[in-house]
């Protein structure tokens, strides 16, 4: 933020998506498997801010019907649902790792060239970790084009901080790890 | 609101005018104003917050409330503030805090109660255009800029002549407090200036982040409208606290513009109706 906007009250524009580094999922997604025993439960979704206008709902319409025919040659499955905070997610399954990557930068990359990229919240990736069967969740944060690990322990609202500390130093290297902790901010009730 | 914060700097004023007919020299006076500033950028927010009888909450006691701020602050690109709640019938919201890791936001509990989620979350991310245009940094500073134009005149007054006359002493001290009051009057309403047109970008801001620009203007009619039916003793105990709150806590006639440190209702929802047809027109326009 430059000086004029702190002295004018901000930029007139929310901050556009970093660039887009969601494919590092892709190949981070075989060390996640192989080192540290988390397994894709072979869903993943995108999550955004729905506009209520014309404009915003058609090009919405227009990247689901894209991604509809796509997932009919790659054998996905697609829906959308609303969340009660009024976000909107697009949950895509498929067994293949790389079709959900795709799936979802199909879905970020229609948004963005129809100049809504500012409205992309995140991703989010749940896994599943070795056989105890607790879940793992990997968020990618469009503003800032890091992802962070997200793991709900069991209370309400309770996040296990140190496993997340210990996936963070665990693949650090593949992938790129939000490095301010006050950004690591969790997503309750997601409904992959 | 203006009352006090009128009352406040005229204390400065004349606190250091007292300290200059004392003798007190430059480095004195700057190191004072310097601790007073000081006290107020890193004290404030905790007085301020026990004023209102606010409380920090954790996200198991507000759940709703803190992963409305969580989304709000991935999209705003913010860290996450601190959350507090106040507990009382008023609804109104304010941010707290000199930095952006530092900040606090506060809902009442009648805020809480009385608006959707929706326009609840055009409120917060209201709140959160503060912390993130720094608002209550610049606030400060600009406040105490105004302390430092008084001083500078009471420094040009005392070297400037008038001080060779023993007789004239008590004239001469009289003459000072007053142009220092006329230069802080003055550089109050300046201040009071900036401080509508904060709240225009943070309403912008709120719209920016929710587009939803509509959803904050029926929350403002809605706290406007219920603010003349809160009993006189809440906002009376509330009435210290405008400066960072969503409405204030009174809003009477046309003269009260320029004593106001939020611009008219009518006024802000006037621009952000221009913000929903800016956002119907879509990207192309």
């Amino acid at each position: 933020m430059g000086l004029l906007d702190a002295l004018f009250g901000g930029g007139s524009k929310l901050k556009a998506p970093a660039p887009d580094r969601l494919f590092a999922m892709t190949t981070a997604h075989v060390t996640l498997e192989t080192e540290l025993d988390l397994h894709s439960r072979g869903v993943a979704g995108i999550v955004f801010q729905p506009l209520s206008t014309a404009d915003f709902t058609a090009l919405v319409r227009e990247a689901e019907e894209l991604l509809a025919s796509a997932a009919e040659d790659t054998g996905s499955r697609v829906e959308s649902a609303d969340d009660s905070h009024g976000y909107r997610w697009i949950k895509v399954r498929d067994s293949d790792f790389e079709d959900l990557v795709v799936s979802l930068n199909l879905i970020s990359s229609q948004l963005q060239s129809g100049g809504y990229g500012d409205r992309l919240l995140a991703c989010v990736f749940p896994f599943t970790q070795g056989t105890g069967g607790r879940s793992v969740h990997f968020i990618y944060n469009f503003k800032r084009g890091s992802f962070y690990p997200f793991v709900p322990a069991g209370g309400p609202h309770a996040r296990d901080n140190e496993e997340e500390l210990r996936l963070k130093a665990q693949v650090g290297g593949e992938l790129p790890i939000e490095p301010d902790l006050t950004r690591w901010f969790p997503l309750w009730d997601v409904p992959l | 609101m203006l009352l006090t914060l009128l009352l406040l700097g005229a204390v400065y004023v004349a606190f250091v005018v007292i300290l200059l007919a004392a003798g007190a020299g430059a480095t004195v006076m700057l190191v004072v104003v310097g601790v007073l500033v000081f006290a107020q950028l890193f004290l404030s927010d905790k007085i301020a917050l026990r004023a209102m009888g606010a409380r920090e909450v954790s996200p198991d006691q507000a759940p709703g409330l803190h992963a409305m701020i969580e989304r709000l602050c991935i999209q705003a690109d913010l860290p996450k503030p601190k959350v507090a709640v106040a507990d009382t019938p008023v609804p109104n919201a304010f941010a707290l805090g000199r930095s952006q890791k530092k900040a606090t936001v506060c809902a009442t509990t009648g805020i809480m109660n009385t608006l959707s989620p929706a326009e609840l979350e055009g409120v917060m991310a209201h709140e959160l255009a503060h912390v993130k245009n720094r608002d209550v940094l610049i606030m400060t500073i600009a406040s105490f800029f105004a302390s430092v134009a008084a001083i500078i005149t009471q420094f040009g007054f005392f070297f400037g002549g008038g001080m060779g006359d023993d007789d004239e002493g008590g004239a001469g001290f009289l003459v000072v407090l007053l142009v220092s009051f006329a230069v802080y009057i003055l550089s109050f309403f300046l201040m009071l200036a900036l401080s509508r047109y904060r709240e225009f970008s943070a309403d912008r801001g709120a719209a920016l982040v929710t587009g939803r620009p509509s959803a904050l203007s029926s929350a403002l009619l809605k706290i406007s409208g219920r603010m003349e039916q809160v009993p006189q003793q809440d906002l009376r105990a509330a009435g210290e606290m405008n400066a960072f709150f969503i409405v204030p806590t009174s809003v009477k006639g046309a003269l009260q513009t320029v004593f106001s440190t939020h611009p008219p209702m009518e006024k802000r929802i006037e621009r952000l109706e221009g913000l929903e047809r800016q956002l119907q027109a879509g990207v192309a326009a």
